[in-house]
């Protein structure tokens, strides 16, 4: 048999095996902007529906923001499509200084680096500072970008248990006649909402002497009173030595990400990091849309703010009406149910009722820890929050979970 | 600051070391969209100048075309702009599809699966398709992002001397006892502009049962006849196995890459690539302004054959003014210097005459071949690839290469 026909039965077994197993990703179509309401098409070829999504990473709701529009037609009109270069050939403008200058401006640190995406950022930060010199003191639930890119750096790899600041401090210990240590967390996580312990982490990391990076692309924009961050939450501004992060979330949605941090760091990654030496720089009108989401976040809290205040009126109704949440104050709110069949079934049936939600089991959490993850937005009004209480409280009584 | 000074010390120290040997990269400050005629700030802080751009893989003239500008203001307006999720959560637009289904029917491949770029694409293909019981045997020059896609992946690592189909053959001896094997090439190696002898390459894969793997970034939209790429330069379409290629360089330029290829190697990307799965999906205002880029280049050749009429006139009288260029076809033109200094100065002094053109020396390219890569491209008219040529035999005369062969350069400047 030729190797494609070996090469296409092997393949088709596995794709097999992920559908039987109930891993098979169905991409449904969406035939509108991103935003509170939406039009889906699921299944495939079935007729459109309107539904609310709560899945997205919208949570400022800029992602269809008239004066993002704006920015973005008129960084088209004044700057062009694409650039067809990486930086540092031909492809930086005016306006991606302007942003990087803006973007450590908003997070408080000295100078940042642009670039495709904030998982490219991440695949770039560490094999351009660190090598078999030092060492990487990561959380062991990471984003899988800041994964691929310990895998690409060469420095002694140690995890620590998921926030145990006593496990850290023993890795800590453990890596002392290490030249440089560096510890990597997520700002916040994306599976649970919950928050690093940052203050605890500044400690440590400055009693050790280490370098400390944080990703906190589920945070910049609105985490902390002036939606600069997790370091704005815990009160370690000027503390945190780099910040990576994204514009594909909170900032507009479409694309890019940085690494921000003190000019030195920036300088280095600017001369050796390879997803920015050797991918495309940030387009035009990505560059000038996402300069308007700064500049309006820098004007006003007020989208923050009613973020903040509908995280916390979702998290009061749906536990008030008999859900189990995991704690905290984050748009990611985990609606527990602990079984991967039930959270098929819930979503599914949400869905039905014009919500739209992602259930997460094995293996991306824990076993036994299945969940739905309800994404709240600015962009959704009291009416849509209420709607989804309703459709859980129906749904929930149906599935057996609420009495 | 919470770590050592000497951290400080040591990243400092390492820049100086970057700028004493002349590899610093500075980067210049473009004021206007990316086309042929562009306002450039360099050094920093100098003022405006106007030049022509001879480096940038704006190869069709795409990046501001007006129909692709008006086709990404209709996006915007249609579908947003961004969509703040990865693909396969609330990031999947009908127009993802439609493109998806574009570029399958453009490159006459199976099926295809976007990503952020064609990097994430390389990343994220191999780990995929391949493990321990298989092995990679990729030509000696690919694409740094290829290089990252392959360190992230179990499978044995083999490499084959450059365009070398001897050697080639070996490797693929060597590794009769694997499970699968693939063949690793970019379409187009991008510093010297020469092109993987397809034909050669897929008669080996079909004789020793391998499977073929082409980034072919620096040809989709104007290699072959319809622009295709270099699978139908070399008249192997639908022999190989997996295409990566990028919507960032020739087709618009702003962002954005695929695998195209087998179905059911599209399908596992979908489930498993770990850059599909946990980076955002590519922006409705890009996918939008691409749909647009694949119907030009599919309704009409005009674009490519223009872009061919150049290279041909720009490679024959650059040879005629007695610069020294590597023979070939494609639209990136190796001006050879051999002399990493002299690539600098020679850059430099173009500048100067208001042509824009970037010098490449080691380690970007072996020691002792240093050149100017000159990128040409359909925005250019042959007013300016005129003054390109001028300008080339001005500076050229200047430092007296014209005529010269390869051993008086070196004998004048050194390697």
């Amino acid at each position: 048999m030729a190797v494609h026909e070996r090469v296409r039965e092997y393949y088709e077994k596995e794709l097999i095996e992920l559908r039987y197993a109930d891993l098979f990703k169905e991409e449904r179509v969406i035939h509108s902007p991103q935003g509170a309401d939406i039009t889906v098409e699921y299944p495939q070829n079935s007729n459109l529906s309107e539904v609310i999504n709560f899945c997205a990473n919208n949570y400022l709701g800029l992602s269809f923001h008239p004066e993002v529009l704006a920015a973005a037609k008129a960084a088209l009109d004044e700057r062009g499509f694409g650039m067809s270069s990486v930086r540092f050939i031909c492809g930086t403008q005016d306006r991606h200084k302007e942003l990087e200058r803006k973007i450590s401006e908003f997070l408080g640190l000295e100078d940042a680096i642009l670039y495709s995406s904030c998982f490219d950022a991440n695949g770039g930060v560490f094999e351009a500072l660190l090598n078999e010199e030092d060492a990487l003191i990561s959380d062991e639930l990471n984003h899988a970008s800041i994964i691929d890119g310990i895998r690409l750096c060469k420095a002694e790899r140690h995890r620590y248990k998921h926030g145990d600041m006593r496990d850290l401090e023993h890795h800590l210990k453990e890596t002392q006649n290490k030249r440089f240590r560096m510890i990597v967390t997520d700002g916040v996580f994306s599976m649970d909402g919950d928050v690093a312990k940052l203050e605890d982490i500044c400690n440590l990391a400055e009693e050790y002497d280490a370098i400390l990076l944080v990703d906190d692309s589920h945070a910049t924009g609105f985490v902390g009173k002036t939606g600069r961050g997790t370091h704005e939450h815990h009160d370690v501004m000027g503390r945190v030595d780099i910040i990576t992060t994204t514009f594909g979330k909170a900032l507009g949605g479409a694309a890019g990400g940085c690494v921000v941090g003190e000019k030195v760091f920036i300088d280095v990654l600017r001369q050796r990091s390879r997803p920015y030496l050797f991918s495309n720089t940030l387009s035009p009108v990505v560059v000038g849309a996402t300069i308007k989401a700064i500049d309006l976040l820098r004007e006003s809290t007020a989208l923050r703010d009613k973020l903040d205040q509908n995280a916390r009126y979702f998290r009061q109704r749906i536990r008030d009406v008999g859900f189990e949440i995991k704690d905290g104050f984050h748009p990611i709110v985990p609606i527990m149910l602990h079984d991967a069949g039930l959270v098929q079934a819930m979503a599914r049936d949400l869905y039905a009722e014009g919500i739209y939600v992602v259930g997460f089991f094995y293996p991306v959490v824990p076993r036994g820890t299945a969940r739905i993850r309800v994404q709240i937005s600015a962009a959704h009004e009291r009416h849509h929050i209420d709607k989804a209480v309703d459709a859980f409280v129906k749904v929930g009584k149906k599935l057996g979970v609420l009495k | 600051m919470a770590y050592a000074e000497k951290a400080q010390r040591h990243y400092s120290s390492e820049l100086t070391n970057i700028r004493g040997a002349g590899l610093f990269k500075e980067e210049r400050f473009i004021k206007t969209p990316q086309k042929a005629n562009i306002r450039v700030e360099y050094p920093a802080g100098a003022p405006n100048q106007d030049v022509l751009n001879f480096c940038a893989n704006n190869y069709l003239g795409l990046s501001s075309h007006p129909d692709v500008v008006a086709a990404a203001h209709k996006g915007l307006d249609t579908h947003g702009y961004g969509m703040s999720s990865v693909r396969f959560i609330c990031g999947t637009q009908d127009i993802h599809r439609e493109l998806e289904k574009k570029l399958s029917e453009f490159l006459e491949t199976e099926d295809t699966v976007l990503f952020p770029s064609c990097m994430e694409a390389n990343a994220g293909l191999f780990e995929v398709t391949l493990d321990k019981d298989d092995a990679m045997i990729a030509d000696r020059l690919v694409h740094a992002s290829i290089v990252d896609g392959m360190r992230l992946c179990k499978a044995q690592l083999y490499n084959y001397k450059h365009l070398n189909m001897e050697h080639l053959e070996e490797k693929l001896q060597e590794t009769q006892s694997c499970r699968f094997r693939m063949i690793i090439t970019d379409g187009v190696f991008s510093m010297d502009g020469d092109i993987a002898p397809l034909e050669k390459i897929c008669d080996l894969a079909e004789k020793y049962d391998a499977l073929v793997m082409v980034d072919d970034s620096h040809s989709t939209g104007f290699l072959g006849k319809r622009g295709k790429g270099t699978h139908e330069h070399c008249g192997v379409l639908g022999r190989i196995d997996a295409i990566t290629t990028t919507l960032g360089k020739a087709l618009g330029g702003a962002a954005g890459g695929c695998v195209s290829g087998r179905k059911e190697i599209v399908e596992l990307c979908r489930q498993r690539a770990r850059p599909y799965l946990f980076s955002n999906t590519v922006p409705p205002v890009v996918i939008a302004a691409s749909i647009r880029v694949i119907d030009l280049i599919s309704s009409s050749t005009d674009r490519r054959n223009k872009l061919e009429e150049n290279t041909k006139y720009f490679r024959e009288k650059m040879t005629q003014a007695g610069l020294d260029i590597r023979p070939g076809v494609h639209p990136i033109v190796p001006v050879m210097l051999y002399n990493a200094k002299l690539a600098q100065d020679v850059a430099k002094d173009l500048y100067q005459e208001g042509i824009y053109a970037v010098g490449f020396f080691f380690p970007v390219v072996p020691q002792g071949q240093a050149r100017i890569r000159i990128q040409i491209s359909a925005d250019h008219e042959r007013e300016h690839l005129d003054k390109a040529i001028a300008a080339f035999a001005k500076v050229g005369a200047k430092y007296n290469i014209l005529g010269k062969k390869k051993d008086e350069v070196i004998a004048m400047y050194g390697m």
